[in-house]
């Protein structure tokens, strides 16, 4: 008997207004949605080529030194169904010495113009829980409310017939006429996704997208009860519907924005602009520090750098400068670069406390977003596609636990203390100033009193010293090193389990008690519905 | 006898369920949502005061210790939370809010990370302009969607229109009713914030506070006006209700979800501009070239010494290379500005969006206030540059060799930080306001009289029975 109320309605259904403009909305929005998804990932996949190609350069250097090795995310294929916070977080990290990874950048290279950032974008999932709620919604409003309307409830009711197989057969109408739609949906976007020629799921991505569909299975019942409930305790349809309408923009348009409004307000960050400012301090600190020892290092015969260049966190090359100046850079890196991996450490305690309080203030915004069905829905599906803040704070701890194991490579090597750290000119070559003045002028000024008087014969003038080139002086004439015992970041993604025992236990799991309860409810209300 | 209809159809309206229902939730929102701001205006301000200090406190420590650094070194210009945030946020936090700038020149804008918080999702605040837009317009829709079809259905319409009334003054009449009983939630929750506002002396209520609230109000009666008119079309369409319901959803959707979040999709794809690595490939094929042609010397680094002739050329290619990087990203900037104009011009059909623009004149937000900073930090930039240069030309110990990147040969001298002249950001004028919105509201006029017109030419020709 199930079975034929069931059928009834579902025929019922798929004769009807709603169905057609139902499928109509999601065959027009779902092939959209994706292809600006697969789009998007394409534009991203493209930023990552790029990105990578340099990240594979940070590796062609001449001094270790001038080793920050970089690591670039590839794009995460299952951003196309849900892309949570990728869009907000960069994708590449370079490792330095004298900061822990914070945050990953480039971001903006996603969006060329930032000026559309002002502009935000849905995704499959977004879709699926818009659509689908309110579809779910609009098939269940009138379950009881109509048949009541047009006296079929009382016809139905007058034969041998236990309420609750009516409203078996009429949950089971709607779900069959729903998940025709909802698979449909599927089917589409799987045959978009396997037409665009960039992309290849694994078999990870599979599974994780067959969970996903059963979870928007279990998003769509907790709907269809909601509206039965609301249908069993109104009398008019009209009323139901508007009941229903008010819900839905209240779980799917009000909770989300409400829940992270509310959360910026009660619960305070830092602003990070003010945050760079303390950081700026410790920066300072850590230079009068090594300015303070310099003082104490012996004085080089000539402090003379020749060919030399030099960049942040301590990155330097140098090369044809005289023995005791090398000696003096070696001492001085021996020192600072210890000292600058320590100062990371000291910014990594303001910074970590920064990071807890913007998780603090996420975790705020996710309780009071569980109250909506699809604020829940869409968190599962983030997890379930490895773009949600768990996902992408795993990788930035693997980039951090990478960063210890780089630099515990160059302690164990004791490359700190090397000259290789800062020249790739062998020590054997070294010369003293006297002798480099001495070759490069071709012997017109024997040491650096002599120059001192030419130069100030010639205005200052540098002139002279470049008359001979030592060959071997300049770091451009040597190879890169080779880095082969260098430890290399590898990428993995996720296994199908990953991040996913935490999100099954609680929020699925509360998906589904929700809609047992709705269920009850709305079946106690049916039985003691006035069918007059 | 339009007035008859339009006190019928209010009192139908103000008792039914679904204004005690809308009534409930648009006064609950506009509460929670000033009480959040108040609590967040707060914390903002006094973040940003703390910034403002601290930078104020190292350009001091620059200007008296050496001037020609206070020239070359880079400084961004993020722009002050805005008060009356409550009205509209302009999605300001997703704008670019942070402007680069040296006294040579300024350099580009970016989206700051500021105060927000990357593991959120990206979201609306529940300012007013959210309220009007999302809930009204989705309650204006539940008000005008059965006004016809469901008055069909009843069979009240046959009756009504058995009358000698002209069908022109039926419509007229209901579409007006449907605008004033949301027009009276506006209102209420409205006043309730203002009080709040007002009451809790976090924000000063100004003056010109008041008068951008009723500019707020015209605005909310035009786009009201606008869905009413969408709605009351979605009913005079279908002859059921259910169906004009559906119809009227399905609108709703399409101008609340699916305009605004499609438009990146058309801005990619038909207004589309070069990627940023093709840009900073260009540049850095020209800075080669420049470097490549530049007469020898010009990179030798840095002695002490300010007079060497060494510096004067460094200076001049350095000069060269600013000059040509900044030509490039000025045409590129330009380039970004089309785009969003014209993608923001294809989102007009959706009134949500067309609202949304109007309030950033408004409150004097959003593009408009970012154009605006734009040009202004351009003009202060010169100012600021003419200001090194005089004081440049004083000091005899500097051989005044303009280097954009390098303070060594410019002057060296302290400079009373008082003197140095500082950008601080007008607000909009009220003809730049104007301007800005005169064009949105012929469209928006356009909008509501066309589909207006349509509804009624529709419903001349309804069937009753």
């Amino acid at each position: 008997m199930i079975w034929k109320i069931a059928k009834k309605e579902f025929l019922l259904n798929l004769v009807s207004a709603r169905f057609i403009i139902g499928f109509l909305l999601c065959l027009f929005l779902i092939p959209f949605t994706v292809t600006v998804n697969i789009d998007d990932y394409d534009s991203r996949m493209r930023v990552y080529r790029v990105d990578k190609a340099n990240a594979e350069n940070s590796f062609k250097v001449r001094v270790y030194s001038q080793l920050r090795p970089e690591i670039v995310k590839p794009p995460e294929p299952l951003s196309i169904f849900c892309q949570g916070i990728s869009g907000n977080v960069g994708n590449r990290v370079k490792i330095w010495l004298g900061d822990k990874p914070l945050f990953a950048t480039g971001k903006a290279a996603i969006r060329d113009n930032p000026l559309l950032n002002s502009f935000f974008s849905i995704d499959f999932v977004g879709i699926i829980a818009i659509v689908m709620s309110l579809l779910a919604l609009i098939f269940t409003y009138d379950a009881c409310t109509r048949e009541k309307e047009n006296g079929t409830l009382k016809l139905l009711l007058s034969n041998s017939l236990s309420r609750y197989k009516i409203l078996l057969g009429k949950v089971l109408g709607v779900y069959l006429t729903l998940l025709p739609i909802v698979l449909f949906c599927y089917i589409l976007s799987f045959i978009l996704i396997l037409n665009s020629p960039n992309i290849s799921f694994s078999a990870s991505d599979w599974g994780r997208i067959i969970l996903l569909f059963f979870v928007s299975l279990l998003y769509f019942t907790v709907f269809i009860f909601i509206g039965l409930l609301i249908s069993a305790r109104l009398k008019s349809s009209i009323t139901s519907i508007i009941v229903c309408l008010f819900f839905w923009v209240f779980f799917v348009f009000i909770v989300p924005n409400l829940a992270v409004y509310m959360a910026e307000s009660w619960k305070k960050v830092q602003s990070y602009d003010n945050l760079q400012y303390v950081l700026q301090d410790l920066g300072k600190e850590f230079n009068s520090k090594c300015d303070e020892y310099a003082k104490t290092l012996e004085a080089p015969d000539w402090w003379n750098n020749m060919n030399h260049e030099w960049d942040s966190d301590g990155r330097r090359i140098m090369s044809g400068s005289s023995k005791s100046r090398f000696e003096w850079w070696r001492k001085f890196h021996e020192f600072s670069e210890p000292l600058r991996i320590d100062y990371a450490d000291k910014k990594w305690n303001l910074q970590k406390a920064y990071l807890d309080s913007l998780n603090e203030q996420r975790n705020f915004a996710e309780m009071i977003s569980l109250i909506s069905p699809s604020e829940v829905f869409r968190l599962i599906s983030a997890s379930l596609c490895c773009t949600d803040v768990a996902s992408h704070c795993r990788f930035m701890d693997r980039t951090r636990r990478y960063r210890d194991e780089f630099i515990d490579f160059f302690r164990d090597r004791k490359i700190f203390s090397s000259f290789l750290y800062i020249t790739p000119q062998p020590p054997e070559t070294f010369m003293t100033a006297d002798e480099i003045i001495s070759t490069r002028t071709g012997g017109e000024c024997k040491n650096l009193k002599e120059l001192g008087e030419w130069m100030n014969a010639h205005g200052g003038s540098w002139g002279i010293i470049r008359k001979v080139q030592i060959p071997g002086t300049h770091y451009n004439e040597y190879p890169f090193l080779d880095l082969s015992d260098v430890p290399v970041f590898r990428w993995q993604s996720e296994n199908i389990f990953a991040g996913l025992k935490q999100v099954f236990l609680k929020k699925v799991a509360g998906l589904i008690i929700v809609s047992i309860i709705f269920f009850y409810l709305s079946f106690l209300s049916f039985l003691r519905y006035d069918v007059r | 006898m339009i007035k008859t209809i339009i006190i019928k159809e209010l009192q139908n309206n103000l008792y039914s369920l679904r204004f005690h229902i809308s009534f409930l939730l648009c006064i609950v929102i506009f509460v929670v949502g000033t009480i959040a701001f108040l609590k967040k205006q707060d914390a903002k301000m006094q973040e940003y005061s703390k910034y403002r200090a601290e930078f104020k406190n190292q350009l001091r420590q620059t200007a008296e210790s050496n001037a020609g650094k206070l020239a070359v070194n880079k400084r961004a210009f993020i722009w002050r939370p805005r008060a009356n945030d409550f009205i509209s946020d302009c999605k300001e936090k997703y704008f670019p809010n942070r402007f680069n700038y040296s006294a040579y020149n300024v350099f580009g804008f970016e989206v700051g990370r500021g105060g927000t918080n990357p593991f959120l999702s990206t979201f609306q605040e529940l300012n007013w302009s959210f309220i009007v837009s999302v809930v009204l317009s989705f309650t204006v829709l539940l008000f005008t969607f059965d006004t016809i079809s469901g008055e069909k259905e009843t069979g009240a319409l046959a009756l009504v229109l058995s009358n000698s009334i002209p069908r022109a003054k039926v419509l007229l009449g209901k579409y007006i009713s449907a605008i004033i009983t949301t027009m009276v939630m506006a209102i209420f929750g409205i006043v309730l914030s203002i009080l709040i506002v007002i009451f809790s002396r976090k924000v000063d209520f100004t003056s010109a506070m008041l008068m951008e609230t009723l500019a707020f109000l015209l605005l909310v009666f035009l786009f009201l006006s606008c869905t009413a008119a969408i709605g009351t079309l979605s009913s005079v369409i279908a002859h059921k209700s259910n169906i004009s319901l559906l119809l009227s959803l399905t609108f709703w959707l399409v101008f609340v979800v699916i305009v605004p979040n499609t438009a990146i999709f058309w801005a990619n794809k038909v207004f589309s501009i070069e990627h940023a690595d093709t840009i900073g490939r260009k540049i850095n094929t020209a800075d080669q070239e420049l470097r490549r042609n530049a007469p020898e010397g010009s990179n030798t680094s840095s002695s002490g010494f300010p007079f060497l002739p060494e510096h004067k050329l460094r200076a001049e290619l350095t000069m060269k290379r600013m000059n040509s990087e900044m030509a490039i990203r000025n045409s590129y900037f330009q380039d970004m500005f089309r785009q969003l104009e014209s993608t923001r011009l294809v989102s007009l059909i959706s009134p949500i969006a067309l609202f949304d623009y109007m309030n950033e004149a408004v409150v004097g937000g959003g593009y408009a206030r970012f154009k605006k900073v734009w040009t202004d930090l351009h003009g202060y930039q010169a100012q600021f540059l003419q200001f090194l240069k005089t004081i440049d030309a004083e000091d005899p110990d500097s051989p005044h060799w303009y280097n954009p990147w390098e303070d060594l040969s410019t002057t060296k001298k302290p400079v009373a930080f008082e003197q140095v002249p500082l950008f601080e950001e007008k607000p909009l004028s009220l003809a730049a306001r104007f301007s800005f919105l005169k064009n949105y509201l012929v469209v928006i006029i356009f909008y509501i009289a066309a589909v207006f017109s349509l509804t009624f030419v529709l419903f001349l020709r309804y069937d009753v029975r």
